[in-house]
């Protein structure tokens, strides 16, 4: 064969795009419940790397592994698999949760569960324990590292930042000039409602006493604005960061 | 995406694990596509990727920019993992099998089967990547990047780490090697 001829039947060769979805979420599901421990495993040896000359680090090791002191049982990685093991955090990450955060605090560790960005999960949705009505935003599940157990888990409260009366009318008028809302919803709907929609990417912090759910340090103002006509019910989703409709959808009838 | 906004994320990806989950679903169709491509068989395919996906997720803090796509850190770890493989013809494989799938939107031995059943409909493909693999590595790395995965020399240079004269003449070589072996068989 030609020189020329190879590399032709190698330039035709091809294969169509094979997937496998289902490997595919299985290995990020992986990837992710696996992030917070390689990146704690990566902050120890980059510290011990860095401080430390190698024989002290030999020493220390002895030392500290002898003392069950480098491994203790309060660390981060401890308190995510003890979270895990929990029925009802499994539940939540097998319909996509992810563990977005680990405190700790003193005995106790604080795992803070929410859906991956974009996912909506439907409280409703999570059969143990967390049943509530509306979006489910999240579990923080609190776990006492001497039991090696899950002590409480409760539903992550919406936080919302409240509606200044110009932010209203600025969500308004997006909504009257935009073209989707204007097609979906009939122009002699009336609004009823303009609330904040909750925050949607959280994290933990720790204070004295006690560790508190806050929004991420994001910009995000969405508000949610609730339009009626003969008891039907719309609703349009306004970005006031970039002014624009997040989304419209119909809500079905008011109940009586 | 661009290299500034992807050099934005992997930055990202080292604190929040969603960006990382964003990094993954831009890599994964080309990483799987190309160690498919390498080894010609899906359950191997799947390991492999499996393996190259921990170990960048392991080393993603070592991870420094050098102003060349991040692909092309994992087609060199995919690189490796493909040679683990052919060096020990035995992967020992990542266990997905304990974590459960999700409410099943679908069946994954459906999908094998008719992925398989995809793969083995290219049968030119499979002919050609039989020979391919019969020659050492290294010229199958440069062959499949150039004629597999269309890279240009500078970008197999960046993946392998290795000067652009010295992938010429990888090229140049391993085309050799691979003629003598078509012309062997006929």
């Amino acid at each position: 064969m030609e020189e020329e001829n190879l590399i032709k039947k190698l330039e035709e060769a091809s294969l169509p795009e094979i997937e496998i979805p289902s490997h595919k979420r299985k290995l990020k599901r992986v990837l992710l419940n696996k992030y917070f421990r390689e990146k704690r495993n990566w902050e120890i040896f980059n510290i011990l790397r860095k401080v430390v000359p190698v024989g002290a680090i030999v020493i220390i090791l002895i030392i500290l592994i002898s003392n069950n002191l480098i491994f203790p049982q309060y660390s981060l990685a401890k308190a995510k698999e003890i979270a895990i093991r929990d029925p009802q955090i499994k539940e939540l990450i097998e319909k996509g949760a992810i563990i977005k955060d680990v405190k700790i605090l003193q005995d106790k560790a604080y795992v803070l569960v929410q859906p991956l960005a974009g996912a909506e999960m439907e409280a409703e949705e999570i059969k143990t324990g967390l049943k509530t009505e509306g979006e489910f935003l999240g579990a923080l599940a609190e776990v006492d590292l001497k039991e090696k157990k899950v002590s409480r888990i409760e539903k992550v409260t919406p936080q919302f930042s409240p509606l200044a009366e110009g932010e209203k009318e600025k969500a308004k008028e997006i909504a009257e000039n935009n073209p989707e809302i204007r097609k979906i919803i009939p122009e002699e709907a009336e609004i009823t409602k303009i609330m904040p929609v909750p925050f949607s990417q959280l994290r933990l912090i720790k204070e004295k006493n006690s560790v508190r759910v806050v929004p991420e340090q994001i910009k995000e103002k969405r508000v949610r604005i609730i339009y009626e006509l003969n008891k039907n019910q719309w609703e349009g989703e306004i970005d006031l960061i970039e002014e624009k409709v997040g989304g419209v959808k119909f809500l079905g009838e008011t109940e009586e | 995406m661009d290299l500034s906004k992807e050099k934005g994320l992997i930055e990202k990806a080292k604190k929040d694990p969603e960006a990382f989950g964003k990094i993954f679903d831009e890599n994964y169709p080309k990483i799987f596509g190309y160690i498919l491509k390498r080894v010609a068989n899906l359950e191997i395919a799947q390991d492999v990727t499996s393996e190259t996906f921990l170990k960048a997720l392991k080393n993603l803090w070592k991870f420094r920019w050098r102003n060349i796509p991040f692909s092309a850190w994992l087609y060199r770890i995919a690189n490796n993992e493909i040679a683990n493989f052919f060096r020990k013809r035995k992967y020992k494989s990542v266990s997905l099998e304990k974590i459960p799938e999700p409410i099943a939107v679908s069946n994954p031995s459906i999908e094998i089967i008719e992925a398989q059943e995809k793969l083995k409909a290219h049968k030119d493909f499979l002919a050609l990547q039989e020979k391919i693999l019969r020659l050492p590595l290294k010229y199958q790395e440069v062959i499949s990047l150039r004629f597999f995965e269309k890279k240009k020399i500078r970008e197999i240079a960046e993946i392998l780490g290795k000067k652009e004269g010295t992938i010429k003449s990888l090229l140049r070589r391993g085309l050799e090697k691979l003629r003598e072996k078509f012309n062997a068989t006929f």
